[in-house]
Parts: C-alpha cells; structure tokens; sequence
C-alpha cells in the first residue's frame, strides 16, 4: 500500500498522469503560483492512468474558486495598501533533534535552498542536540556553514525547545521538528502571516505528509492527519460558539511547525519541561504553549503557507503509541491547566467531560461498524487520557526534577 | 447580554473594528449589496485589514463566480438549498480580476416599482406595523401600490394607516395567515406581488431589486435575503445562530426543474427557496394555480403556506429565483416562549404542509420526510444535544417533536386531507387605483 504524492501547479498547462503498479492511490499538493491552496488524496487502483480530462473535473470542483479568491485578494491588495512599514524583525529557526541526523541533514537541505530569499532582517539556524547518544548530529551541523549548534544533556523535547529560546537571538523563534521538511513557501509564507499580523504572539503553519509509503502513514492521513485547511485563521483568547475555546489548544495548530515572539515566551517562561519529555510522557507540550499563549491575550495565527511536510510514524504500533501519547499529553496539559489557571477551571472540566463522551461515541460508532482497527486507536486514546488524568502530570513533574538534577 | 450587529461596507477603505464589550454579529457588504454575515467574541476582535481583505475575497470570489456572465448568471440549487457554485479552471484561469468585475457587482438603483403591489399582512401589532410601513414609505422606487391586509378581530391596524395615506386598508376578519394573504392578493391590482411582515423592515432598494428580478427572468417567484434587525435576547440569537435564521446564503439561486426532479423522491426541500417575509410573485401565478393554501400558515397549521406555493410552482413546471439583493431586515421573537411556540408552529406546518403536497401529487417522498428523515433528524439533533452539551437546543428539539406529533395528526385525518382550502383567485377588477 503506497500512494504517490504528487505537485500539481492549476496556473500552468498541467498533463496527467499514470502510477506505477505498486502504488494503490495518489495524493495532490495544488498550487497556484506555487503557493499551496490544497490537498487531496484518492485511493485507486493500481496502474491508474488518469488523463488530464479527469484531473481538470477533479481540482475544478475543489479549487476553482480558491485560485478565484487567491486573485480577487492580490486585486484587493491593491485596491487597500498597507499604510505602517515596521521594521523587518530578525529570526532565528530552532530545531530540536535526538539521534537523527539524516533527517536533520534532510531538513538543513531544504532549508538552504529557501534562505537566500529572505526577507527577514536576520536569520540564523539554530541546531539543539538533545543528548543524542551517537555523534551524527554534530558532525552534520559541523559540516555546514552558517548553523549554530547546542548540547542539551536533559533529554526531553520541551529541555530542548527552552535551550533553544536561552540560546537564540532572532525576535522571532520558528521551530521545526527533525521529521519535517519545508515546503518552499515556508519561509515567504512565514514572512507574509509576520507581516499582516506583526503584533500576533505567534504563528502556526500547515503540516501535510512528506510520504504516504506505509498504511499507518496513509491512515493517519485519512483520519485528518495535521491538516488546519487551506485559509488563515485567527486564534484567540476566545470564539463564539465554542464555548471550550482556548482550552481545545490543538486546533491551533502543530508542534512540529509553530513560530512566537520570542520576548514574549521568555516572559511566559518558555515551555513546561514537565510536557514533552519523551516517553513516557510524549506530549502535550505544544497545546500549553499555544494555551499560555491564547491567554496571555495574544494571537496566534494559522498560515498555510508557511507549510512543512512531515514524516508520519510508519507502523501500525507506532500510530497507535501516537493515538495513546495524544490522550495522555491532552490530559497532562488540562491537569496542569486545571492548576495554573483556575479562571478557566468551569471549561477545563467541561473540555474532559466533552472530550470523554465524543471519544466515546465514535468507539461505539467504530465497534457497530466493525471497524476494529479505529475502535483500538480510539482504546489507546482513551486509555492514555485516563492514565493522564490519574497523576500523570505529577509523575512527569517528578521526573523531569529527576533528569534535572542527574545532569547538574 | 445583547449584541451588537454591525454593518460594514467592504467597498470602503478597511476601518479597523475594535472590541467592544458584547459580541458582534457583523454584516458584510460590498456597497448594496450584501455579502455574508459572521459574528465574533469580543476577545476575537480587532479585526484589521489583513482579516477583513481575507473575509472580502472570499465573499467577493462567490459573488464574482455567482454573478458574473463569464461564468454563466445564477448559479442552480443544490438538494439542500445552497448555490452550487463551480466555475470552470479555464474561466478562472483567465480572468483578469480588474475593478470592472468588482464595479460589475454593483447595480445602479432600479428606479420604478409601479408594477408591484406589496402586501402587508398584520394581526394586533400595531407599533410594529408603523415601523413597517415607514420603511416601505421612503423606498427608491415607490411601489404601485401597497396594501395592509388587517386580520385582527378589532381593526387594530386601521388607525395606524390613517397615517400613510399611500397605504390601502383591506380587512379579513376570518383568521390565518393565508386567509389574509389571499386577500390581499384578490384585492391587488398590479402583475407582480409582493409580500412582507408587519416585523419587518425593508431595505430602500427592496422593490427595485424585485422587479428588476422578475425583469431579468421569468421566474414565477422572487425570494430574498432576511437579516435579523435586533439580537438583543438570547432566543433571537439561538433562532439566527443555531435555527439556521431564515438561512443566509447571499448568493442568487436558481429553483427550477433540475432542483425539482432531482430531489422529488426524497421530499424536495422547497422551504430554502425563501422566507414568507421576502418573497414576490407573478399575479398571473395565482389565477393559475390558485391561492394559498388556508388550512396552512400561521393562525391554522403553523407555517410552510409560502413553501407550499413554491412546491405547486415546481410541480407545474415553473421556477423560482433567490435574490439577496432583495433585502429585509426581520425582527425575530424576543422571548423564549415565543420561540419555543414558534418552532413546535413551524414543524407541525412544515408536516402538514408536506401532506398537502402529497396529497395534492401524490409524491411520495413528502410522506418520506415525514416518516423517516423527520425522524432520522430529531434522533441526529438529540446527539448533538447529548454530545455536546446544548440544553437550550435541547429545549427546542423537544418543541419540534411536538410540533411534527401534532403533524402528524393531520396525516391521520381524512377530513382534514380532504378540505378544500385553495381558493381560486380572480384577475385584477380594474387597473390602477
């Protein structure tokens, strides 16, 4: 089972075309003007030949109007110049990597071939090693010019991401996970969101599949994925109609690719150590900064073209260890939300019991179907979030002290 | 705690919107002509020109794709009621979106409504019908003639007309809705007519906009955009938000026979064709096919008397055209019990509307959504309600079900299916007046 992600620019002539015997379905990244405005992917049977009659109905049906909406923008533009012109603020593009130095090799690839076009006052790349044991990601930043490096003996994604906010100069810190790769519109698409919204806390970006090679990469991908759709959306502190907002903070967007004034995560005091640490509490961390965010009264804003592809976990057991670090992480994050910011403590508790019952219906939705598969994630969901509601937070607190103190 | 509803012309230059300290429900426009509506927290706001050039693309995009020649005039309804827009990528692909397109969008004001009577239907609110009447005085192109039809058992309606000497006074003393409509459609003497409610209140350009409809098509119904005037109460706001209003879409539709035979076996949704507050049609129409149906409509089974004309006109062969550039604004009910009375009215007109029809065509997709999607849809509402936690929404689910039992009782009553409640309606005595 594979499927062949593919680009397809609409602003050009466009052919069809025909996937090889092994590849049981195909995946679209469109385009317009090279900035992405969709994603679309069929199962099909294998050798497919589809000519480019029946790739036009296809992206017509779903795109026509968005590459509409993308001209009457420019048009508007125009129509509306921007009046203030601030200062280009300088970046700095942390990545936090344990122990995959191909991957990071990958991502500094891609990378240096979108850096000379920026428009950021400064940029700096910023590697954070997170105690990987072999001496791989040294030598990969070493062989490159212009990327920092930095030792983080703690092990622990949220250790890492505060070494990187300590070491970092940029006003602006973007981070990237070591499993993505940046789409070439990342650093524009970056630019475009800073500069319509210079006062916003923070920016996430869209995350689309870098491969759909495996079923558990090709299923996650069915079941949403990370996918935030194709417009800019605004978070804030609040949304009418959702009366659980902010607290449902992974709507926000992706730790795998997220940007923030970096002043103002220091103010926060940058990212709970006690989140992320690896196993066995794999989580969360993303969702408490986009929270503390949201309620520090900042906005975050959502730009899908400032977009990463990401490496989704490749076997079945390591999707479904996903679902269960998604449940546990989610309820971490509100046990210590619960905690820290007791104004909200009537939408934390309503956020559980939401999140409890709609769990639960979809695993008796998928039980009646039979779809066992789907009713096992939803298990490992469920029992992750219940293992994160029973202590989980104060365990982790325990032991991110532990880790502290064996590296002091 | 009220909102606010806001009126923004995105043709001007973008003023920021700041925060006050109640939601906002902020109406779009480009110019005349409405383009979409939203509503915000307080905490969501400002909304600055990056947003407010996001919002208008979008709106301006369907517009253009709707309105446009290059793109082939209105676009035809979907089962569900919704414009079906699809451009084709090479039209797309080429257009120069230059200010023609947009300036395209804009319609000078139509200047002459002398072929359009405008019927006011109204029972015992007679401050509200002042208001009414006000807004149909200062219209850019006077209509030929408007009349009150007064259905009030003490002519309550009388002495507020003695204040617009351009208003004519009709009475129907038997009660109903439909009752009163037919009345005034028999004592209308123009070839096109138009109906509104004593709790609305009209755009100016709302009769222009209509004729210039009936101009442009030969469509044997107008529909148009209601906008909620005030969303002070929470029971204005849950009918708007979570009731679907009376739908919003600001896109012209087309109603024709495509709509028709396609969704004609499942019970074809006629009531998003419009809202009895805004709607127009041919006179011509009801010496053909007869008047409102009077078992229907407020005052006897609920609602759906306006559905149920637009269904006769499908199954006859006729079409029907949704225009939001004919605009009202609709005072929706303030009180909680008012609402709840007004859903359980609407879903026991909307069952007994659909067994006229089925009765009327023997189309037996009526009796379907009466006795499987009706159901189907309670049981979907009820897990919403159960999922996400909306007792208010429950609350009201729990009228509907009433309402529909109540309907029901119609399908059980061979009396009542046998009535004959469709008058026929005479051509005008004398022209003018």
């Amino acid at each position: 089972m594979s499927y062949r992600i593919m680009d397809l620019e609409l602003s050009r002539p466009f052919a069809g075309f025909a996937l090889a015997s092994h590849e049981t379905g195909y995946a679209l990244v469109v385009r317009w003007e090279g900035r992405i405005i969709g994603f679309l992917m069929k199962e099909a049977p294998e050798g497919l030949r589809m000519d480019e009659e029946v790739l036009r109905e296809i992206v017509e049906r779903d795109f026509a109007l968005r590459i509409l909406t993308v001209k009457l923008e420019a048009s508007l533009m125009e129509r509306w110049p921007a009046t203030t012109l601030i200062e280009s603020p300088s970046l700095t593009i942390a990545i936090c990597t344990k122990d995959r130095s191909a991957r990071l090799a990958r991502l500094l690839d891609a990378l240096e071939a979108i850096r000379g076009a920026s428009e950021f006052r400064a940029l700096e790349v910023l590697v954070v090693d997170n105690a990987s044991v072999d001496s791989g990601t040294r030598e990969v930043v070493e062989s490159r010019a212009d990327v920092r490096y930095r030792f983080e003996p703690k092990t622990g994604l949220d250790f890492a991401r505060n070494a990187a906010l300590e070491t970092a100069t940029g006003d602006l810190i973007a981070y990237l996970d070591d499993d993505v790769v940046v789409d070439r519109g990342w650093l524009a698409g970056l630019y475009r969101v800073w500069a319509d919204c210079p006062d916003a806390g923070g920016y996430s970006g869209l995350v689309l599949p870098y491969r759909l090679e495996t079923p558990a990469q090709i299923r996650f991908e069915r079941e949403g994925g990370f996918g935030r759709g194709f417009e800019r959306i605004h978070h804030r502190g609040a949304l009418l109609g959702n009366p659980l907002h902010p607290v449902g903070a992974g709507v926000v967007g992706a730790g795998a690719n997220m940007c923030f004034r970096r002043d103002l995560l220091l103010k926060l005091g940058g990212f709970d150590e006690a989140l992320d640490t690896g196993a066995p509490l794999p989580g969360g961390g993303d969702l408490d900064i986009f929270y503390r965010v949201l309620r520090s009264g900042h906005a975050i804003v959502y730009e899908p073209r400032y977009a990463v592809f990401h490496e989704h976990r490749e076997t079945m057991a390591q999707l479904r260890r996903q679902y269960w670090s998604w449940g546990l992480g989610f309820m971490a994050f509100l046990e210590k939300a619960r905690r820290t910011d007791p104004g909200m403590r009537l939408r934390q508790d309503a956020m559980v019991r939401w999140w409890f019952r709609d769990k639960l219906i979809s695993f008796a939705g998928a039980l009646s179907a039979l779809d066992l598969r789907r009713a096992g994630d939803l298990a490992a969901e469920l029992r992750g979030a219940i293992q994160g509601l029973l202590g989980e937070y104060d365990r982790s607190l325990a032991r991110s002290r532990r880790i502290r103190e064996q590296v002091v | 705690m009220s909102w606010d509803i806001v009126h923004l012309d995105l043709k001007q230059a973008p003023a920021v919107l700041d925060a006050g300290d109640s939601p906002v429900y902020v109406v779009y426009w480009w110019g005349d002509l409405p383009l979409g509506a939203c509503a915000y927290a307080p905490e969501e706001l400002p909304l600055r020109r990056d947003r407010l050039l996001a919002r208008a693309a979008r709106f301006l995009a369907e517009q253009v794709a709707a309105r446009d020649p290059g793109f082939g005039g209105p676009p035809l309804a979907r089962y569900d009621g919704k414009a079906l827009l699809q451009p084709p990528l090479a039209a797309v692909r080429d257009v120069g979106v230059t200010s023609a397109v947009l300036s395209q969008l804009e319609r000078p004001v139509y200047p002459d409504a002398d072929a359009l009577s405008v019927i006011v239907c109204t029972r015992d609110r007679p401050e509200q019908l002042r208001i009414c009447l006000n807004a149909l005085s200062v219209l850019k192109a006077p209509p030929g003639e408007v009349l009150v039809v007064d259905n009030s058992s003490e002519r309550t309606a009388a002495s507020v007309c003695l204040d617009f000497p351009r208003v004519r006074y009709v009475r129907e003393p038997r009660p109903g809705l439909s009752r009163a409509r037919n009345c005034g459609v028999a004592a209308s003497t123009r070839p096109l007519v138009a109906f509104t409610d004593d709790d609305v209140e009209v755009h100016a350009r709302w009769s222009g906009e209509i004729v210039r409809a009936f101009e442009e098509s030969d469509v044997e119904s107008v529909t148009g955009l209601v906008i909620p005037a005030t969303l002070d109460s929470e029971a204005q706001r849950v009918f708007q938000m979570d009731m679907g209003g009376f739908g919003a879409s600001c896109l012209p539709t087309r109603f024709g026979q495509v709509f028709f035979e396609e969704t004609r076996h499942r019970g074809t949704q006629v009531w998003h064709i419009g809202a009895g507050a805004n709607m127009a049609f041919r006179r011509a129409l009801f010496e053909r096919i007869g008047g409102f149906d009077e078992r229907l409509g407020a005052g006897a089974a609920g609602c759906s008397e306006d559905s149920e004309i637009w269904y006769r006109i499908l199954a006859t062969g006729g079409g029907c055209l949704y225009e939001p550039r004919a605009v009202v604004f609709h005072h929706h009910r303030e009180d909680w019990s008012g609402l709840k009375r007004q859903m359980r009215a609407y879903m026991r007109g909307h069952v007994a509307a659909l067994v006229a029809q089925h009765d009327r065509y023997r189309h037996g997709g009526n009796r379907h959504r009466i006795l499987v999607q009706l159901p189907r849809y309670f049981m979907r509402a009820g897990l919403d309600v159960v999922r996400n936690g909306k007792p208010y929404r429950g609350r009201v689910l729990a009228e509907e079900i009433r309402g529909w039992l109540g309907g029901v009782l119609f399908l059980l009553n061979p009396r009542w299916r046998s009535r004959r409640a469709v008058p026929t309606i005479a051509p005008p005595a004398e022209q003018g007046s």
